[in-house]
């Protein structure tokens, strides 16, 4: 033991494989592990048809798996599901419900699978549409509401019976900016509150901003896993380099003379100056500089790009098709 | 009470599907055309039959020989309905039936009595004929033998509700051909007398009578026999027969259909829009939610379907006078629900493998069609072939045959609920022992129960 609180792992995933249809099928996923630490919010990423709903499917225990090991909170979603639908809460991508019921009335429903009583499940429902924000239209059939809020629908029910792991799949798919951030918002309210998030989404931006640690799937496999820092750092190494420099009055002898400095390997005209491509491992920025200042240019800002998620997921998945 | 795990979410699953099937359009529709089926064929067959029997006249004349003041006679009709109520305006035409062919003497219309007479001379026999509208009925009247003081007229008939002939209508004229005062006796019993266009209407008792007709203290007689209808020699149609016709006739082919058209989507429904993710991540186990599904959509169909059934029954026993008999009254209800419990697990199948509603509607078609059309077409095509000189063995063949379908087995079971007299005047009558058929029919239902629970445990989410 090195004293250092380590969060046990919410969840486990080792040696995945789902085999759609018999011997032959459609091998959907391929030898999927990775882990969850507790109070996480963890992104997933994938390009379509990589595995991800899948994924939450079997998380979900909605779908068996063909091979390999789930452990939700320490629960086999094979041996033991009933334990790991009691402390995970779903919003599923399509946010589909039964038309003609009420939004209090699917929140009804779905409490009374969790044995929580009558009049406390109403009490909680009606509580927690309220603080999604669609209390005013809770006795309305779910056919009239727009898609925020069946979304904010979706949401609730999730947390009906307060899980302690939420999985989101594409939470703000579809919404409007407001309705992003407010989601946002949210998930690191609950996040702040010791929820673990498990969070599919397209948009990389949003995990971006939310998630410290990502998994990225493709084809079946996870291609990274890891927090996006380390990632960010791994894929940098080997890999050239991107010099951003703002400056005006860079003239083409400018670029002859920065491309000839040793471990430069291409200088290409941007809107608001150069970028340089250095190979990894050199350190010439006070070169570029000083090459540039020499050929006339009036230097402002010279800075290592860092590569972002979007940089990362493309390059991890051969091109993201997303 | 916390459910066993195996079985979690059948309450919440069994509750949500009763509710929302009860209120959806489709169990409205449903209702309405089975109980245009069940309650009109019961109140369409039961007037039918107990209407039956011997055939009423819709209008009688009744004729009498009258003398004229002068000796000249006079050929009287009276023309009413069978209950003795007048039909004035009549058309009444008089034949002299003495010649060949018979000559027209005239026609003439009742008065506001029901009255027509014509003077016909010295002619003898006449010929009456009296219409009104399409019906129409004739006699005649012969002066070959001297006219008494009053004439008597009588018609026996069954003109009320118990079946037997024995109402007795009586026309008493004077010799004038005009009504008279007449008192009527019943096997020397005073009963009434005539009223004022000389009709009256005795109801005789079973066996021999004799009717006294007195006029002014002189007296004529009529020996009168009223016998029971004979029983028909195959069945009697009555309440039974109409219930029989109801259960083995209409509720084989209706309650399949309502059982069908509530279940067809009641797995892939929630597929298609979505909602079966969000239900099997919940704390609930396969067969409990498979079981829910089941409970929740028998007892949304069972409900209407026994209500109709009751009330068919109910407008049947109104419309007959009497009521089924109460075993195979309940035996029809019980196996109404037996019915439904047959289809449901089996739609369940196709529901749980449906991925499109198209496909789930077109399951759910060819399941009743299968049943009910091409199953037993093919045992009848097949019984006729394999055993072309015996229809008792085509009949034993297709019984056995018949108990690997659901209808079949109802069918049967129904007949062995019916009363001994009619069981064996619908096709039924089992060759086969009732533990034979019931064995067959709680296999079928268990084992589709159990084929509904394994398909959806395996293929619900896949």
């Amino acid at each position: 033991m090195d004293g250092h609180f380590v969060p046990p792992d919410v969840i486990e995933v080792e040696g995945l494989v789902k085999v759609y249809g018999r011997k032959g099928g459609t091998r959907a996923l391929n030898g999927v592990s990775f882990s969850v630490p507790k109070g996480d919010i963890f992104g997933f990423l994938g390009p379509n048809g990589a595995g991800k709903t899948t994924t939450i499917r079997i998380l979900s225990t909605v779908l068996a798996p063909t091979g390999g090991t789930v452990r939700i909170a320490g629960h086999d979603v094979h041996e033991d599901p009933m334990a790991v639908k009691e402390r995970i809460g779903v919003m599923p991508d399509e946010v589909s419900f039964y038309p003609t019921l009420t939004g209090l009335a699917h929140l009804q429903y779905y409490a009374s699978f969790h044995g929580i009583p009558r009049a406390a499940a109403k009490r909680r429902a009606i509580d927690l549409l309220g603080q999604v924000g669609i209390g005013d239209v809770a006795r309305k059939k779910v056919k009239t509401y727009s898609h925020g809020m069946k979304k904010r629908l979706a949401l609730a029910q999730s947390l009906l019976h307060d899980p302690e792991l939420l999985i989101m799949d594409e939470p703000a798919s579809g919404l409007d900016p407001q309705g992003m951030r407010y989601f946002r918002d949210l998930i690191r309210f609950l996040n702040g509150k010791g929820k673990t998030v498990f969070l599919s989404s397209h948009l990389l931006s949003e995990v971006e901003q939310l998630c410290e640690h990502v998994g990225i799937i493709d084809r079946g496999r996870i291609v990274a896993a890891d927090s996006i820092a380390n990632l960010s750092s791994k894929m940098s190494a080997g890999a050239p380099i991107i010099l951003r420099v703002t400056a005006e009055g860079i003239t083409d002898e400018a670029i002859a003379s920065v491309t000839s400095i040793s471990g430069v390997t291409g200088a290409t005209r941007t809107a608001n100056g150069l970028d340089v491509t250095v190979q990894s491992g050199t350190d010439v920025g006070p070169d570029v500089s000083k090459a540039l200042v020499l050929a006339g240019a009036r230097l402002k800002e010279l800075k290592t790009s860092e590569r972002s998620l979007e940089d990362l997921f493309f390059a991890l998945t051969k091109g993201g098709r997303v | 009470m916390k459910a066993p795990a195996f079985l979690r979410g059948l309450v919440p699953v069994g509750w949500h599907e009763f509710y929302v099937n009860l209120r959806s359009v489709r169990m409205l529709i449903m209702i309405i055309v089975l109980a245009l089926i069940m309650v009109g064929g019961a109140y369409g067959i039961g007037r039918g039959s107990s209407a039956g029997g011997p055939s009423i006249a819709p209008l009688v004349a009744w004729v009498h020989p009258a003398i004229g003041t002068s000796g000249e006679h006079i050929a009287v009709a009276w023309v009413s309905d069978p209950f003795g109520v007048p039909l004035p305006g009549a058309t009444v035409s008089f034949t002299d039936l003495s010649v060949q062919p018979p000559a027209p003497l005239g026609t003439t219309s009742a008065d506001a009595d029901g009255f027509a007479r014509l003077a016909v001379g010295n002619r003898s026999s006449i010929g009456i004929t009296v219409r009104t509208g399409n019906a129409e009925s004739g006699s005649g009247v012969f002066f070959d033998r001297p006219v008494e003081n009053f004439t008597v007229e009588t018609r026996q008939e069954a003109l009320d509700t118990d079946s037997v002939p024995n109402d007795l209508g009586v026309h008493v004229l004077g010799r004038a051909g005009v009504p008279v005062a007449a008192r009527l006796w019943l096997n020397d019993t005073y009963v009434k007398d005539v009223d004022s266009r000389g009709y009256g209407r005795l109801e005789l008792p079973l066996g021999p009578s004799n009717v006294t007709i007195e006029v002014a203290g002189e007296n004529q007689t009529r020996a009168v026999f009223t016998s029971k209808p004979l029983p028909s020699p195959f069945f009697t149609i009555g309440p039974d027969f109409v219930l029989l016709i109801m259960a083995a006739g209409f509720a084989t082919f209706v309650i399949p259909i309502f059982a069908v058209v509530v279940t067809f989507d009641a797995i892939s429904k929630e597929r298609v829009q979505g909602t079966l993710d969000l239900l099997l991540s919940r704390p609930a186990s396969r067969v409990g939610t498979l079981l829910g599904k089941f409970l929740g959509t028998f007892a949304a169909v069972a409900l209407p379907v026994t209500l109709v059934n009751l009330a068919g029954i109910a407008v049947l026993t109104a419309v007959s006078g009497k009521g089924p008999t109460g075993s195979f009254a309940l035996a029809f209800l019980g196996l109404s629900l037996l019915l439904i419990a047959f289809y449901i697990p089996l739609q369940l199948i196709f529901s749980t493998l449906a991925k499109t509603s198209g496909t789930a509607i077109l399951f759910g078609f060819l399941v009743w069609l299968a049943f009910n059309i091409l199953y037993p077409v093919i045992t009848f095509v097949l019984s006729s072939v394999l055993f072309p000189n015996s229809f008792q063995a085509q009949f034993q063949f297709s019984q056995v045959v018949g108990l690997g379908n659901p209808s079949s087995i109802y069918t049967q079971l129904v007949t062995f609920a019916a009363p001994e007299a009619i069981r064996f005047s619908f096709g039924g009558g089992s060759t086969l022992s009732l533990t034979a058929v019931a064995s067959a029919a709680l296999v079928w239902f268990v084992g589709m129960l159990a084929l509904a629970m394994w398909t959806f445990q395996r293929k619900a989410a896949e």
